[in-house]
């Protein structure tokens, strides 16, 4: 039920109230492990999940996924499967949901654009409490939607484990895990270099990564 | 005015409430305009709040500047069509500044620091620390915008031209790229970790692959549909290796 909750506030914050950052996936996924009892878990997909957000600019009416509520549902698989199992299929749960909450992002848009279309003319009619009705709906839709969207990740993390932790040896756990963070890495470096561009940025984040480089190299 | 202002502010935390393809953020800069527009005669109050809603698009942390703006400009009693194409000229500008400055700089940057410190056992609170410092950012673009904008109205553009604002963005854009480069080979250590040396390798060489792809098809794919399609191809191979 505390996962349900945080998982709900989580995605109202991406996008309808207050947009503070907890549905960052290294919030959400820190903010999990601490529910769970497990923080280094929830930091461990928190971080994966960011990487992967980087891969995300969310202007205009771009369509995104939802990585927040996913980053809760991962920590939850992941933290009934112990280890480099618990990494790959804590991945696996949280990227199915991610797509789904991207879908209903979308989905809840078209929605609130019926509505607010058939309230043309009170709209125009300036009566605050008619706008303040339609506004206070989007908000509660939206919690819906993102309560909808955890349940349903944290029924995939529930069915996870015994549809696919029984029939994983060691070795396909590993392989799994390795597709999970070598995607990460990937989304992460392509969507900062989007970023970044080719101006004198690109100069800064060589530099970064030259120096995170030596860094890794000198603590091994 | 000040309570007036105070709960325009709080509206403006929730200003993509009713996000819409119809009026974008439109019902929401209507919301958060409406306390600032009570003092105004019953003839001018409605037609105000009606077009405090209409179409609205930026960037949500900056919207208050508009929402300020444009209060103060039905105040002054200026004609709807000029506030109208007030609204229509900051939604490009608002869009980009802040698109520059929170999404391609403030976030970033604190996010790659956070995940760097979490990459060098900093533990959660790394993360308390991004939560924190993030938010007071954030708190204080969004009541500067609203305080500027009702401050100067019709006239907000030269807001845009604050000097600390520029100074912001142009900081920003270097240390988000050295922050989050510094980031990726940290955070690959700490995920690879629990490897094994051939899945360390693996993971390096999959990344490679998967950076190239998003590189050369990054206009048809996306981090997910990789990351989805690599895990697809982890459980066949797992599946099928012996």
């Amino acid at each position: 039920m505390a996962l349900l909750v945080w998982g709900t506030l989580v995605g109202v914050d991406l996008v309808s109230l207050p947009q503070m950052m907890i549905a960052r996936p290294i919030v959400a996924g820190t903010v999990t492990g601490a529910i769970l009892g497990d923080i280094p878990t929830g930091l461990k997909l928190g971080l994966m999940f960011e990487l992967l957000q980087y891969d995300i600019l969310p202007v205009g009416a771009v369509r995104y996924p939802e990585y927040g509520p996913a980053t809760v549902a991962a920590v939850a698989t992941a933290h009934a499967s112990a280890g480099v199992l618990g990494l790959g299929l804590g991945a696996l749960v949280g990227l199915v949901t991610a797509m789904v909450g991207g879908v209903t992002i979308n989905e809840l848009r078209r929605l609130n654009s019926r509505i607010v279309h058939a309230a043309t003319s009170t709209l125009e009619s300036g009566d605050p409490r008619a706008l303040m009705r339609l506004h206070v709906g989007g908000v509660l839709r939206d919690a819906l939607r993102a309560a909808l969207v955890t349940a349903f990740g944290l029924f995939l993390a529930w069915l996870a484990r015994p549809l696919l932790a029984g029939p994983l040896s060691a070795r396909d756990a590993i392989v799994l895990a390795v597709a999970a963070v070598a995607s990460a890495l990937a989304a992460g470096a392509a969507g900062t270099l989007r970023l970044v561009g080719k101006g004198p940025k690109l100069g800064w984040f060589a530099a970064g990564l030259g120096g995170g480089l030596l860094v890794a190299v000198w603590l091994r | 005015m000040k309570q007036g202002l105070g709960r325009a502010l709080l509206r403006l935390f929730a200003v993509q409430g009713s996000y819409n393809y119809e009026r974008m953020l439109g019902l929401g800069v209507g919301v958060a305009e409406e306390p600032l527009l009570r003092d105004l005669d019953d003839g001018k109050y409605r037609p105000a709040v009606a077009r405090g809603a209409h179409f609205f698009n930026a960037h949500p942390y900056l919207v208050g500047l508009a929402v300020g703006a444009a209060a103060r400009a039905e105040h002054e009693g200026t004609p709807p069509d000029q506030i109208e194409r007030l609204r229509e000229a900051l939604c490009g500008p608002l869009g980009s500044l802040g698109d520059r400055l929170v999404w391609a700089g403030w976030l970033p940057f604190l996010s790659g620091s956070a995940l760097v410190a979490v990459a060098l056992a900093a533990g959660w609170g790394a993360v308390a620390a991004f939560l924190i410092v993030y938010n007071i950012g954030h708190v204080a673009l969004r009541w500067w915008a609203l305080h500027a904008g009702w401050t100067h109205g019709i006239r907000v553009s030269t807001a845009l031209h604050h000097p600390v604002l520029h100074k912001a963005t142009a900081l920003l854009g270097p240390a988000m790229a050295f922050a989050v480069g510094l980031a990726l080979p940290l955070s690959a250590r700490y995920l690879a970790a629990p490897f094994p040396r051939w899945g360390q390798l693996g993971a390096v060489v999959t990344a490679g692959v998967a950076f190239l792809l998003l590189r050369w098809r990054g206009d048809r794919l996306s981090g997910l549909r990789v990351a989805l399609g690599l895990a697809a191809v982890a459980l066949v191979v797992g599946w099928v290796w012996p």
